[in-house]
């Protein structure tokens, strides 16, 4: 399993290959990304930083992955398949993407090198949609978090079997319960905020259930009523203190691991760079618990010792 | 440019909905009644085919609205296309009178493999693949976004509205789409803010050492639906299952000729969230 890593800035380069990033990610202004900014700034650009990675030994993607930024008049989609062409030019070895419209436009460049990553932001849960975007010169698929190891197991045999590759997020430094791309939670697209968002976010209110008012029930089944309270406060449990539960955690990831997924993302390109080269050596210490005893032991007690050596772990540092 | 009305039922089954007064006469008023399970694929159910096939024969046109799918949804899924296959086979169900929604596009795969011989929609959790929705506009992203959806027999997008008149570009020439080309469903008063797989409601906690074969699911969403105070949003929001919504209640048009000026001709009534 390789590391993909985010990076925003050209000096971020040289210090994540050392921390064990075997590629590299970022967006560039000009073309949409999905989520917050953390655009790659320093001299040169997007050349650069290929020029840079590609030095190193690393592989280098450009996320071009918004949906609700793919929007675009008949003259601007000619500037976009320009800036496409001329990050491809650039030496880029992939673009991650999510909408059909951008996708349509690099499939549509002609002598184009780079692969095509398809995005969690649009989010394949079956073999059936891996089908359905293989089928559209998508080499790899990035998986989305809220899927188990044992649902996706036909997503990889498929790959396996039409030469494709997997991606999954390192379920510790991203993830949320509600489906990537397709939630207006997380910016106030149509509510109104009263209140800054305070620690955590949105979704992870961090506070006491109690310090939430108790959710009213509507249009209660009769037939439900007497199992009504258990259900009202793990609702209030939920929606107080972290949210729904998470399928990503450190047995999927062993599974994932153990199944032959190739590629593992840290993703959040608004860190510093500090926080990200520590991130990215959390990543390196994972996978290399999980090849050392996956190399020494039978399956079942190799998943159990590598639960074992990371129950320990502390996110609380990040 | 005639606005049809329709009636969402959710997964509330067709034998549940004639035991249930208020919703039977709600009936009588719509066009269409839109049936299936449009979040949870642990609520789709083979019957799903057969209640079809009964509300087209009590004179209804109707709309299988189906969710996101892993595998076990495209099982489920794969069942009732069969049913459905069957049932206009066997004459019983009229394909002018009936129309599937996807939300995934393992669903879209699946039609085109089953040469399904029926209408296909983009639902709410696909439709932002060519259009975005922000509080006063609908707007078209590109053409080659629309062109996709075309190319696959789809051409009705289904939004919800945030209460207010939306402006559209969908007179820009710039953008270089013909608006005729496509319709808009509106469901209201619930617009879908977000979704799970793992169900807010229900689905047990999740201890770090398991992973997880599949979601399970006790159908705990079919208790009622909540409303619920977040302590950062003015607004409140309902939740039911595995969805959040937000409620718009006002009327956000005051005559066809402006919902069909925005290329809307259907309108979907949501009784619940």
């Amino acid at each position: 399993m390789k590391i993909v890593s985010c990076f925003s800035s050209l000096d971020e380069i040289k210090p994540l290959a050392k921390a064990g990033a075997d590629e590299l990610y970022c967006a560039v202004p000009g073309l949409p990304s999905f989520g917050e900014p953390a655009l790659l700034t320093g001299a040169g650009g997007l050349k650069a930083a290929v020029r840079a990675a590609h030095a190193l030994g690393l592989k280098i993607s450009l996320a071009v992955n918004s949906l609700g930024e793919a929007s675009f008049t008949r003259p601007g989609e000619g500037r976009l398949l320009r800036r496409l062409a001329a990050a491809d030019a650039a030496g880029v070895d992939a673009f991650i993407v999510a909408s059909p419209a951008i996708l349509g436009l690099l499939l549509a460049l002609k002598r184009r090198r780079a692969r095509l990553h398809l995005s969690s932001v649009q989010p394949c849960f079956s073999s059936l949609s891996a089908a359905f975007f293989l089928d559209l010169g998508i080499s790899r698929i990035i998986l989305p978090n809220q899927l188990a190891p044992y649902e996706a197991r036909k997503i990889v045999e498929l790959c396996r079997r039409r030469g494709a590759e997997l991606e999954i997020f390192d379920h510790r430094f991203f993830g949320c319960a509600y489906i990537n791309g397709r939630c207006h939670l997380h910016r106030p697209d149509y509510y109104t905020l009263n209140a800054s968002v305070q620690n955590g976010s949105m979704c992870r209110l961090n506070i006491s259930a109690g310090a939430l008012q108790t959710p009213g029930a509507i249009d209660v089944d009769a037939a439900w009523k007497p199992r009504l309270g258990p259900i009202v406060r793990r609702l209030s449990s939920r929606l107080a203190c972290g949210g729904a539960p998470r399928i990503a955690n450190m047995a999927a990831f062993f599974e994932f691991f153990a199944a032959g997924v190739g590629y593992l993302k840290y993703g959040t390109r608004q860190d510093p760079g500090a926080v990200k080269v520590r991130k990215v050596r959390e990543v390196r210490a994972m996978l290399d618990a999980a090849e050392t005893v996956l190399g020494k032991y039978p399956r079942a007690e190799a998943q159990r010792r590598f639960m074992e050596k990371m129950q320990n772990w502390d996110g609380r540092k990040y | 440019m005639k606005t049809e009305q329709g009636i969402r039922l959710g997964s509330l089954s067709l034998s549940r909905l004639e035991r249930t007064p208020r919703l039977r006469r709600l009936l009588d008023r719509f066009d269409w009644v839109y049936t299936g399970a449009e979040f949870c694929e642990n609520l789709l159910e083979t019957g799903m085919a057969a209640d079809a096939a009964r509300l087209q024969a009590k004179g209804k046109k109707v709309c299988l609205v189906t969710p996101l799918l892993s595998e076990k949804g495209i099982e489920s899924l794969a069942s009732i296309f069969a049913g459905l296959m069957k049932l206009h086979r066997d004459g019983r169900l009229d394909p002018a009178r009936f129309e599937v929604t996807v939300n995934d596009f393992g669903a879209l795969e699946l039609a085109a493999r089953e040469k399904l011989p029926f209408k296909l929609n983009l639902g709410r959790q696909l439709y932002y693949n060519a259009f975005l929705v922000t509080r006063d506009s609908i707007e078209v992203l590109n053409r080659r976004s629309l062109d996709f959806f075309a190319l696959r027999g789809i051409t009705r997008y289904e939004l919800a509205p945030t209460g207010l008149l939306p402006r559209t570009n969908f007179g820009d020439k710039a953008f270089g789409f013909d608006p005729k080309a496509f319709s808009l469903t509106l469901y209201y008063p619930y617009l879908n803010l977000t979704t799970t797989r793992t169900c807010l409601v229900g689905m047990p906690y999740i201890p770090p050492e398991e992973a997880v074969r599949g979601i399970k699911c006790r159908r705990e969403c079919r208790a009622c639906a909540f409303k619920v105070a977040h302590p950062w949003i003015k607004e409140k929001l309902f939740i039911r299952g595995n969805t959040v919504f937000m409620e718009f209640p006002e009327k956000f048009y005051s005559s066809q000729k402006e919902l069909a000026a925005r290329r809307i001709d259907r309108l979907v009534y949501c009784p619940f969230p």
